[in-house]
C-alpha cells in the first residue's frame, strides 16, 4: 500500500482507518458493557436469604439446611455464622450482630417467571421450618436498559463513524474526477465509470479498516490488561466469546461498503457533470 | 441500441452517420446554436470554420452528446439522441472517436496507457492491444514520448496522444475541436491529414476550427458557423487537396 498510495491519499487511508478504528473500538467497549451487565444481573438474580422464624436458634438453622439442600432451585447454601455476618457488617460500620437465623443460598435454573422463593419456603415448611426467602428486588430491568444502551449507542457511533468514512472517500472521487471524465467521454455509462472508483475506495476502506480493526484490538487487549491484574494469555480464549469479536471483523467490512458507497456517489456526481452539459 | 427498422437506422445504414435537423442548443438561459442543419456521412471530412465564440465547440458538444438539443432533432450514428437513454447514449458516444480543444487525461498515467484506455474499458487485455497501441502512436508521431507520463508532454505532443486514444477504439466518427490549436502550422496540418485518413477506412470526420487554410489538407465538406447558425458553403479546394496527396 505505501507505494500506491500519495500523500494525500495515505492521509486518506489514515482518516478513514481511525474512523475505523474509533467504531471498533466503540463496538468493543458495548460488548464489555454487555458482558459486565449480563454478569451483574445474573449474580443478582441467582441470590437469595432464608431468614428462619420457627423453630429458633441452631435447632431451626440445621434443620432448614438439611431440608434447602434438597430444595428446588437452590445451588448451594451457606449459613451467615458470627464471622460472615461481622464481614457483611464491617463496612457499614454496623455492630457486631453475632450468629444469625439467615442462610444466604446461590441459586440455579430458575425459569423465567417462576417463583423460586415460593417453592423454596413450600419446601422448608414440608420439613416442619417456618421461613421468609428474600430474592433481589427488581431493579427495573437496569441491566437490560443499560446492555440496549450499550448496543443500539455502538451501533449509532459506528453509522455516524460510517458516514464520515463515506464522506472522506469522496475526496477520493475527487481526485479520481479526470479519469472519471475521460471515462464518460469514452462512452463509460454512469455505474461503469462509478464503479471503478467506488472499487478503488472500498479496497482502500478494506485496508484501512483491517488497520483500525487490528489496532482497536490491541487496544482492547491493553484494556484487558490493565482492568484485570495478572491477566494471562492462557486465560483469555476462555474469557473471549467469538461475538466479542464481531467490531473487529465488523470493521473492514463496515469501512468498504461506505468508502464504496461515497466514492460511488460522488464520481456518479462528477459522470452526470460530464456526460451532460448545459 | 438503436432498434431494426427504425428511421434512424436506416439512416446511418445509408452511409448518414450524422443528421442535424434545425437543432437549437445552449448553457443555463443562453441559446448558442440556432436552428442548426447539418450532415456528416461515412468516408467523408467535414470542416467546420468559424471565428471565436461563433459555436464550433458548442455544436462539437451536442455532437458527441455531451449537450443535448434544445429543439430540433439530432441523429448521430442511428440514435435520435432526444429520445436515446443514457445507456444508448454510452453505446453511441463509445463509437466516437473525441479529440477536445482542451483534452482531459489521467496525468499520471503514461501517453501509452491513456491511448490503451477505450482498450481497457472494451475488456482487452495488454497483450491483445499493446501492439495496436503501439502502431497508433508511430501513426501520430509520438514515438518515445508515449512512454512519458502526460504530464511530460509538450502541448502538440498533448494532441497527438489525444487523436491517437480518439482512434484506439475504431471509431465510426471522429470529432476534432481546434485540433491544430496551440501548435505550428506544419504539425497542425499533419495532424489534420493524420485525421482526414481515417476517411480511407470509412470513418467520418468532422473538425471544427478557426483556420480555414486546412481545407487544403484533404477533401473537405466545407460549413461555415457564425454566430449560432451553420450554413454549407460547398467543397473548395477539396480535388485540389486530393490531387496533391
Amino acid at each position: 500500500m505505501r507505494n500506491a498510495l500519495t500523500g494525500v491519499e495515505r492521509a486518506l487511508f489514515w482518516t478513514l482507518a481511525f474512523a475505523a478504528f474509533a467504531a471498533a473500538a466503540a463496538g468493543l467497549a458495548a460488548r464489555a458493557v454487555d458482558r459486565v451487565a449480563a454478569d451483574y444481573e445474573a449474580a443478582r438474580t441467582s441470590y437469595a436469604i432464608v431468614r428462619i422464624v420457627e423453630p429458633e436458634g441452631p435447632v431451626g438453622l440445621a434443620a432448614a439446611e438439611a431440608a434447602l439442600a434438597h430444595a428446588p432451585h437452590v445451588a448451594s447454601v451457606a449459613p451467615i455464622d458470627s464471622a460472615r455476618a461481622a464481614a457483611i457488617m464491617a463496612p457499614l460500620g454496623g455492630p457486631d450482630v453475632g450468629p444469625t437465623q439467615l442462610i444466604e443460598l446461590e441459586l440455579a435454573g430458575v425459569a423465567p417467571g417462576a417463583d423460586a422463593a415460593g417453592d423454596i419456603a413450600a419446601a422448608l415448611a414440608e420439613n416442619g421450618v417456618t421461613a421468609e426467602v428474600y430474592e433481589a428486588s427488581d431493579d427495573g430491568g437496569l441491566s437490560g436498559r443499560v446492555r440496549a444502551a450499550a448496543f443500539w449507542g455502538s451501533i449509532a457511533f459506528a453509522l455516524m463513524m460510517a458516514a464520515i468514512i463515506s464522506l472522506a472517500a469522496r475526496s477520493l472521487a475527487a481526485r479520481r474526477r479526470e479519469m472519471v471524465t475521460v471515462m464518460c467521454d469514452l462512452g463509460a455509462t454512469r455505474s461503469q465509470a462509478a464503479g471503478r472508483i467506488a472499487d478503488e475506495a472500498a479496497v482502500l476502506g478494506l485496508y484501512a479498516g483491517l488497520a483500525g480493526g487490528a489496532l482497536a484490538g490491541v487496544a482492547g487487549l491493553i484494556v484487558l490488561w490493565l482492568a484485570i491484574p495478572g491477566l494471562s494469555l492462557d486465560a483469555l480464549p476462555s474469557m473471549i466469546l467469538p461475538v466479542d469479536l464481531a467490531p473487529i471483523v465488523a470493521a473492514p467490512l463496515g469501512a468498504a461498503i461506505a468508502a464504496g458507497a461515497g466514492a460511488r456517489a460522488a464520481a456518479g456526481y462528477f459522470h452526470g457533470q460530464a456526460a451532460r452539459l448545459g | 441500441m438503436p432498434r431494426p427498422n427504425n428511421p434512424e437506422l436506416d439512416l446511418y445504414k445509408s452511409g448518414a452517420l450524422i443528421r442535424l435537423t434545425g437543432v437549437d442548443a445552449g448553457y443555463g438561459g443562453a441559446t448558442v446554436l440556432f436552428g442548426v442543419d447539418f450532415e456528416a456521412r461515412a468516408g467523408e471530412v467535414a470542416l467546420i470554420n468559424g471565428p471565436a465564440a461563433a459555436g464550433k465547440t458548442t455544436l462539437t458538444h451536442v455532437l458527441r452528446l455531451a449537450l443535448p438539443p434544445r429543439s430540433g432533432r439530432a441523429v448521430i450514428l442511428g440514435v435520435d439522441v432526444g429520445r436515446a437513454s443514457a445507456r444508448s447514449r454510452a453505446h453511441v458516444k463509445k463509437r466516437i472517436g473525441y479529440v477536445a480543444e482542451n483534452p482531459v487525461f489521467i496525468e499520471h498515467w503514461t501517453a501509452f496507457d491513456n491511448i490503451a484506455m477505450p482498450l481497457r474499458m472494451a475488456g482487452q487485455k495488454p497483450r491483445d492491444y499493446v501492439d495496436d497501441v503501439r502502431e497508433l502512436v508511430d501513426f501520430v508521431g509520438l514515438g518515445d514520448a508515449a512512454d512519458l507520463r502526460l504530464e511530460k508532454l509538450s502541448a502538440a505532443e498533448r494532441r497527438r496522444a489525444a487523436i491517437a486514444r480518439a482512434l484506439a477504439g475504431k471509431p465510426a466518427l471522429i470529432l476534432a475541436d481546434d485540433p491544430t490549436a496551440n501548435m505550428s502550422p506544419g504539425d497542425g496540418r499533419r495532424v489534420v491529414r493524420l485525421l482526414a485518413e481515417m476517411r480511407r477506412v470509412g470513418a467520418g470526420v468532422v473538425i471544427a476550427s478557426q483556420d480555414e487554410s486546412l481545407e487544403e489538407c484533404a477533401p473537405m465538406h466545407r460549413w461555415r458557423i457564425d454566430r449560432g447558425r451553420l450554413s454549407r458553403i460547398g467543397q473548395a479546394a477539396s480535388e485540389a487537396a486530393e490531387a496533391l496527396e
